[in-house]
């Protein structure tokens, strides 16, 4: 029996060649069941595993599964605003600026933003018709 | 028998293969170290030619000569990042047009940030994509142009050409949604709004989570994707290419962002919800999207397997716009195999680089 694991691994040999010829006493004293082919075992695995995902998919269709996202996302949302609100609370007593100042700000410049692009625009379409005449 | 006790054991030969085969995927472990760390992204050079607050607009590199005048715009959706359409050699959507010569461009859109959270569906398809497509337009010297939609980015697409159809040349939807009506997909499910409070979350959040939206696809797939996947990968963990190909796509596959709050609620409330685009009743800004304005020639991608877009979102498009000239290409690969499989490389888009070039300008031409 050959004593090399084939792994390249120094000190690897010794380790496997116990395995070796443990598996190769279990074989001589006559535990030889039949063993399935390979592909057997392939088919068996892509069986159960089309059979879970086929599973796993009318589960999560069901009315149980949907009721219970909606009351984890539920109870999500909630923590996650307290938190905002406690963090809220926190900064202003600190003065500092919160998400919702940032909001605001940003909804200010939106604002701002829209009204701008639409005066341009307005502008633009006024210019145009000044200058079609005398095209 | 002596041997009937045993029968459900494996043999000692066997168990010694199974030990020997651990052994050396244990082994091959420092291999797939080095393949992590090693893994790059991104198959094509390319430039920005154009920046607009968060987007970028992407211009690849070549020294094949341009064959045809008219340029091709890739839109991608705002979930994760582009470079899926061009991940690696061998598995890039954007080589088989850089290769034919046409002037190919990649639209990132870039990552949200808090400040972002207003920006509606309207500034992404009358305001950014807009611009983009008057860049590409004046760059190559044409009126029209070629767009391909990826995914949402298809959606956004198709609602681009219904608006503005004069700068469209042709469009080509690739695993798009545009009719929710049917709830065989796990996704229309999960967000009829019997669950789903879209407002409540927007509320709370801002912008929708990339950690949220990233576990929300796992799920749609468990065993594929929390189990099937790693068997694979412990299968294939001495093959070198696997490793590099794992790599790559899990890169791209756990680099989700934010979509921009406001986007995302009238996403899912107009178009999962409701279902407004394909009734010609959704409204972007003032304008009313109508579908039947598109009349520039229409190839519809669908992807057979696709758990994500199922192909009952995507097929009811081609009776939906006024063109005369509509295809669908049904591929047997799923949402994401369509832009990286072996087999899309190797027969669907050489055909649709075909298609693009049978309607394009030719150089020369005024």
């Amino acid at each position: 029996m050959s004593t090399d694991g084939g792994f390249g691994v120094p000190g690897s040999d010794p380790f496997t060649a116990l395995w070796t010829d443990f598996w190769g006493r279990m074989s001589s004293a006559g535990v030889a069941p039949p063993k399935p082919a390979p592909d057997t075992i392939e088919q068996m695995r892509k069986a159960f595993f089309e059979a879970l995902t086929k599973h796993a998919d009318e589960f999560m269709r069901s009315e149980a599964f949907l009721q219970a996202m909606k009351q984890s996302m539920d109870q999500a949302l909630a923590w996650q605003q307290m938190i905002n609100q406690a963090m809220q609370k926190g900064l202003a007593s600190a003065q500092a600026p919160t998400r919702e100042d940032a909001d605001h700000v940003a909804l200010l410049v939106r604002g701002m933003e829209e009204r701008v692009l639409s005066k341009l625009e307005e502008l633009g379409r006024r210019v145009e018709q000044l200058e079609t005449p005398k095209k | 028998m002596a041997t009937q006790p045993y029968a459900a054991m494996m043999t000692p030969d066997a168990l010694l293969a199974q030990w020997q085969q651990f052994m050396s995927k244990m082994l091959a472990a420092p291999k797939v170290l080095a393949a992590m760390q090693r893994v790059r992204v991104g198959a094509t050079p390319a430039r920005g030619v154009y920046r607009e607050d968060k987007l970028r607009l992407l211009k690849y590199e070549s020294d094949v000569q341009p064959s045809v005048k008219t340029p091709l715009l890739f839109v991608f959706a705002l979930v994760n990042r582009p470079y899926i359409l061009d991940l690696r050699a061998g598995k890039s959507v954007v080589s088989h047009f850089v290769n034919r010569g046409f002037d190919t461009y990649n639209l990132d859109w870039g990552k949200p940030a808090e400040g972002d959270r207003y920006l509606g569906m309207e500034d992404y398809v009358l305001r950014y994509m807009d611009h983009v497509v008057d860049v590409v337009r004046e760059r190559a010297g044409v009126e029209r142009i070629h767009l391909l939609g990826y995914c949402m980015g298809g959606t956004l697409s198709a609602m681009y050409a219904a608006l503005r159809p004069e700068k469209v040349r042709s469009l080509c939807l690739m695993a798009a949604p545009v009719d929710w009506s049917s709830k065989d997909g796990l996704l229309s499910v999960w967000c009829d709004e019997k669950h789903f409070d879209v407002d409540k979350m927007i509320e709370v959040y801002g912008n929708a989570p990339p950690q949220w939206l990233q576990s929300s696809f796992l799920m749609l797939k468990p065993v594929q994707n929390l189990w099937e996947k790693w068997v694979g990968f412990y299968e294939n963990m001495e093959d070198e290419k696997f490793l590099e190909d794992f790599f790559a796509m899990e890169t791209w596959l756990n680099d989700n962002i934010p979509v921009a709050g406001e986007t995302f609620r009238q996403f899912v409330k107009y178009c999962f919800q409701q279902n407004l685009l394909i009734q010609g009743k959704l409204h972007l800004g003032d304008e009313r999207v109508d579908l039947k304005r598109i009349e520039a020639p229409i190839l519809n991608l669908v992807a057979q397997n696709d758990h994500l877009v199922t192909p009952s979102q995507s097929l009811p498009f081609n009776d939906a716009v006024g063109s005369r000239d509509r295809k669908t290409i049904n591929f047997k690969a799923g949402h994401i195999g369509l832009a990286v499989g072996s087999r899309a490389h190797r027969e669907l888009w050489p055909a649709v680089a075909d298609w693009f070039e049978e309607r394009s300008e030719p150089i020369g031409q005024a």
